[in-house]
């Protein structure tokens, strides 16, 4: 039957494309570390006390950062989804800017702000410090995918609960179950970025596993070992994330109404100051204290180095923005293929592979793909471009393949059986009813790809072809040794040029969805 | 749906255009910082028309990207030309049978006493280790004249050190163990742990924490130290060791590595000619006060000439071998 | 002849086994109701007859001819002239009360399907409602829109998954016999899922009660009302 090879060919030629793009390189280099072990008992010398002790103590920060960044992007979300308050708009905008500083920028201008504000900054060198940093940078994450989750929520569940109980009770008995999964993921999201995360803690000199897997990468040149220890992290958020898989991310309690469904919104005219308040103090310490900071620093040098900045930079930001939206097509385009075919069609193969490049810390995947890649046959892919876009596919394709995973099974399956049993062939309904009920998801899904993209560092830093010039290459590159005010008018530049593309995005977006009357 | 997508493959096809191969081009891997190494290879592309690629690291971040690279496309060489910040790293590039042996007329300009024995490295201008001071914090009458004197109890907790399992930190105690002994070197580490020192992140960072104010000195490299004279009038710097009988101070050299296989040998023989020259040297003190190894170089002003400092004798290759024994102890020191 | 054939249909969602060796021969042209407690099993023998649902064993013949067997679909879902109301309706939420039921049409390449659109909307007089979207309609008005989607292609059978739950009993009375007028203009069969026996009395020409995957009883009214089982005597009473 037609459509049944037509479904056969659109679930498995793409997976095996993708695993020979993605998967092999990792399996090769788990096949070459198994064998290239001379000392068999070498291959697990990393499992000892002094790394459990590690892991213990980096899940613990991780934990925390994870815990109280959920927290406040749930507060976050709450306040600006669910409330009638003024300029919501601005308020999620702002707040979604701290994802665009790269952590490290972040903990540099954070403990120059304490030193500056209270001459004194020994307290921030130290485990509470990279808290700080990690919750602050990483909860506008959570704001996003729990702020959307909120907003999907049918009024009638709200109302038929508040009908019974008061606004508190229904709040934790009716609401937070609803958002379950979106907590959950969020959680686990920030989890994981923190984790991987070795600028922060290397910089407030505390020691995290990915540190140490850091350090026998880039000291010892220990390579055996730090795969090993990166396999051991991969191991440990695998575990996470298919417990979340198995337990959650199935659970059938999101509904969609299709006749519009209709988000409940508060007012709570007498408390609408101590939100703005509550907001303020957010937007303070997540945005205006490093970007004030940014901007005293470029300013008070001995000379104002915008211009030079902009010289440096302004090549990079034209190469930057074309491959960051190439890579987020891609991204979007194989998200959306894997979140159909594994809700449509039951496929988790490539679900699965894009969960593994995602959790496997970037210097790993960087130097899997350096090995499959760089033969003489595959220069096309390894000495261009295309290898940055693949690149950004394993970091982030897992992240729109969730998104818009999440909104493929809000759609209900009757919506296109309907259209099926009228003979429509299966592209079109793909195309005319699933994908414009999709674009909230495939929107979110392009806006965090693009801004995750335009900042990747870690496997950029491995496999960008010579000569090309990227902004978080340059950025990190020349901020090692020029005047602090030159690295600081550099770090605005990107800052400004990520402000404008996500103005745009977001004016774009408001037209499409107001195009296809469905947001 | 399919407009979007032939807009994506027209997209692809704009990037692959943009990275077609020329073949006259030359491939530069580089841990000199971009700001200082990019001009130079600018002036290389204008001289003589052949196109350079680079892809630059930083020694502040250790430079993984690099590095790591390096060793991974070993069966596969994509670079011609390694220029290293210091010799460490070719070394470790040498013992993984990376780097070739190039010798040149213009590497013999440079002493033997700056180059590996089978020429798989080349030094250049160089830098020396130096002691940053924030001068309203502590009076430059009451400064430490050694390293040895950074144990002494007056300055408890008032001074820096990067972290020493990289850059040219960690190359600065494997020479002090070379020079010491394992045994008293090992002491004088434990006893600036016991004097409260600092582990800053870089050289950089210690630059910054000293300009800032938060510490009175540390340890860093000339470059680090002249950029910090430029910002902050508060900051100078003093070389350590400079009397009689001291060891003296640690110098080094920017490291020029031909790859092992790599695609364009002749092109990269000729960037290394380029770099191994008076002009390249001048124009590396100017930019970043870096000394000439060459002879009768040109000199600015405020660069002061390696004839002028009383440098620590080591061996290069001895010291880089002493630096792979010694770190799984420093890594322990630096991680209690 | 009879119309529709289910012969020994068994089905299992996943472990869960929804329907159990049902066999029945809905006849052509009229209308039967499928009633029964919810999870019965009704909305699955809606949906193996549409060809939405492959059944795990036993045959379906439509007009003689074998749609279905174990394990596959012969004949797919929209080469078997079937309409079918959704009991959510699957209004598509971005396209208009036009666009909506149009939809079908323009994948034909009908040439006169702004006619046949409108007199489908005037013949549920919403032909106002065309440019709306289906948020903006109320219950009833949605349900027309649904019921008029699906007869548009003109099917010979018309599946009705309790599309009238939630409207008010005089709409949902005239909303009826609307549906009536139409059947007997357009002769076609029409299975009709409710879990309301007042309702199925009033519109099945015959009546199949259902109960855990099998049949109860089954016949006309009267045939059913004179049921000797214990369970049909006590779900007619509630």
């Amino acid at each position: 039957m037609g459509r049944a090879i037509v479904r056969h060919i659109i679930s498995k030629v793409p997976s095996l494309l993708l695993f020979l793009l993605l998967g092999l390189p990792m399996i090769a280099l788990l096949l070459q570390w198994l064998v290239n072990g001379d000392d068999k008992s070498a291959l697990l010398s990393f499992i000892g006390r002094e790394t459990l002790f590690l892991i213990g103590k980096s899940l613990l920060i991780s934990g925390i950062v994870a815990l109280l960044a959920t927290f406040m992007g749930t507060v976050c979300g709450f306040i600006l989804y669910k409330m009638r308050l003024a300029f919501t708009g601005f308020y999620k905008m702002a707040l979604l800017l701290p994802l665009l500083i790269s952590p490290y920028i972040f903990a540099v201008a954070w403990k120059d702000g304490l030193f500056w504000l209270f001459g004194n900054n020994a307290a921030f060198y130290s485990d509470s410090g990279v808290i700080l940093v990690h919750t602050l940078v990483f909860f506008p994450l959570a704001m996003l995918i729990i702020g959307s989750a909120l907003s999907r929520i049918d009024a009638s569940y709200e109302e038929a609960g508040l009908m019974v109980i008061p606004f508190g009770k229904m709040l934790l008995k009716i609401v937070l179950p609803l958002i379950r999964s979106a907590i959950t993921i969020s959680f686990l999201l920030i989890l994981i970025f923190s984790l991987s995360d070795f600028s922060v803690p290397a910089f407030f000199g505390v020691r995290t596993f990915t540190t140490e897997i850091f350090t026998q990468f880039s000291a010892l040149y220990n390579f055996p070992l730090a795969i090993g220890q990166s396999i051991l992290l991969l191991v440990i958020c695998l575990l996470l994330m298919l417990a979340e898989a198995r337990y959650l991310s199935d659970a059938p309690f999101f509904s969609v109404s299709v006749r519009g469904s209709m988000s409940k919104k508060y007012a709570f005219q007498k408390r609408q100051a101590l939100f703005h308040a509550l907001l303020w103090l957010l937007l303070i310490m997540a945005l205006v204290l490093p970007v004030f900071m940014l901007g005293t620093q470029s300013l008070t040098g001995s000379i104002l180095f915008f211009r030079e900045a902009w010289i440096l930079m302004g090549p990079a930001v034209l190469q930057s923005i074309k491959l960051a939206l190439c890579g987020t097509l891609l991204i979007t385009s194989v998200g959306l293929w894997s979140a159909y075919v594994k809700v449509r069609l039951n496929n988790w193969l490539p679900n699965v592979l894009l969960l593994l490049t995602f959790i496997v810390p970037s210097t790993v995947l960087g130097i899997a793909l350096i090995r499959y890649y760089n033969l003489p046959v595959l220069n096309f892919i390894y000495g261009t471009a295309l290898i940055l876009l693949l690149a950004y596919l394993g970091k982030f394709g897992f992240i729109a393949n969730r998104i818009i995973g999440n909104g493929m099974r809000q759609i209900p399956v009757s919506l296109e059986e309907a259209a099926l049993i009228m003979g429509i062939p299966s592209w079109k309904i793909f195309v005319r009813i699933n994908l414009p009920l999709l674009i909230p998801s495939l929107f979110a899904a392009f806006v965090l790809s693009f801004i995750l993209s335009m900042g990747e560092l870690g496997v950029t830093m491995l496999v960008y072809p010579p000569g090309t010039e990227l902004m978080p290459v340059k950025t990190f590159t020349i901020s090692a040794n020029v005047p602090e005010a030159l690295t600081s008018s550099m770090t605005l530049i990107n800052l400004t040029v990520a402000l404008v593309l996500i103005t745009l995005f977001f004016l774009a977006g408001k037209w499409l969805f107001k195009k296809f009357q469905y947001a | 749906m399919r407009l979007l997508f032939i807009k994506m493959i027209v997209l692809f096809m704009l990037i692959l255009t943009a990275c077609s191969h020329s073949s006259n081009e030359v491939i530069v891997y580089c841990t000199v910082d971009q700001v200082f190494s990019e001009p130079i290879l600018r002036d290389f592309e204008k001289e003589t028309g052949i196109k350079v690629k680079a892809v630059y690291d930083t020694e502040e971040t250790k430079s993984t990207g690099v590095m790591n690279r390096l060793i991974a496309e070993k069966d596969n060489p994509q670079c011609d030309v390694f220029w290293s910040g210091d010799p460490v790293r070719n070394s470790v590039l040498q013992t993984n049978g990376i780097t070739d042996s190039y010798q040149s007329e213009q590497t013999n300009l440079i002493a033997e006493y700056f180059k590996e024995k089978d020429n798989n490295w080349t030094g250049f201008s160089a830098r020396a280790r130096v002691l940053i001071y924030n001068k309203n914090l502590i009076a430059t009458d009451s400064l430490p004249q050694s390293v040895f004197d950074f144990t002494d109890p007056a300055y408890k907790g008032q001074f820096a050190i990067a972290n020493p399992l990289f850059g040219t930190t960690t190359f600065h105690i494997a020479a002090l163990f070379v020079n010491l002994g394992d045994e008293k070197a090992k002491q004088w580490m434990n006893d600036l742990k016991a004097n409260g020192v600092v582990i800053a992140a870089s050289n950089g960072d210690v630059k910054k924490r000293v300009m800032n104010g938060e510490l009175a000195f540390g340890l860093t490299d000339t470059d680090d130290a002249f950029e910090a004279q430029k910002e902050s009038d508060a900051v100078d710097f003093v070389f350590l060791d400079q009397q009689g009988s001291d060891i003296g101070t640690l110098i080094m050299p920017n490291a020029l590595s031909l790859i092992k296989g790599c695609p364009n040998t002749e092109n990269g023989k000729k960037l290394m000619n380029y770099l191994l020259s008076k002009e390249t040297e001048t124009k590396l003190a100017k930019s970043c006060a870096q000394m000439p190894l060459i002879k009768g170089t040109e000199l600015p002003d405020n660069v002061p000439s390696l004839d002028n400092i009383k440098s620590m004798n080591i061996d290069y290759d001895i010291t880089s071998a002493k630096l792979r024994d010694i770190q799984p102890w420093l890594k322990q020191w630096a991680e209690q | 002849m009879p119309e529709i054939i289910l012969e020994h249909i068994t089905h299992c969602y996943g472990d869960k086994e929804v329907l159990n060796d049902f066999t029945y021969s809905f006849e052509q042209g009229k209308t039967t109701c499928l009633i029964g407690p919810s999870g019965c099993g009704k909305t699955t023998v809606l949906r193996l007859i549409a060809g939405l649902e492959t059944p795990s064993s036993g045959v379906i013949k439509i007009d003689g001819v074998k749609v279905s067997e174990k394990g596959s679909i012969l004949i797919p879902p929209h080469q078997r002239q079937v309409g079918f109301v959704f009991q959510d309706l699957a209004l598509w939420p971005h396209f208009s009360v036009y666009k909506n039921i149009a939809f079908a049409l323009a994948d034909k390449k009908d040439t006169n399907i702004k006619n046949k659109v409108f007199e489908w909307l005037e013949l549920f007089g919403i032909s106002d409602k065309a440019k709306k979207y289906p948020h903006q309609l109320s219950g009833g008005q949605k349900q027309m829109v649904a019921i008029a989607r699906s007869l548009i292609l003109q099917p010979k059978i018309l599946l009705m998954d309790e599309p009238l739950a939630n409207i008010d009993t005089h709409l949902k009375e005239r909303l009826l016999l609307h549906l009536k007028d139409i059947q007997r203009q357009q002769q076609f069969t029409m299975l009709y899922v409710t879990h309301d026996h007042k309702e199925a009395m009033n519109t099945g020409d015959c009546l199949v009660v259902m109960n855990a995957g099998r049949i109860e009883a089954d016949g006309s009214k009267e045939e059913v009302s004179l049921s000797s089982s214990e369970f049909v005597k006590s779900f007619l009473k509630s």
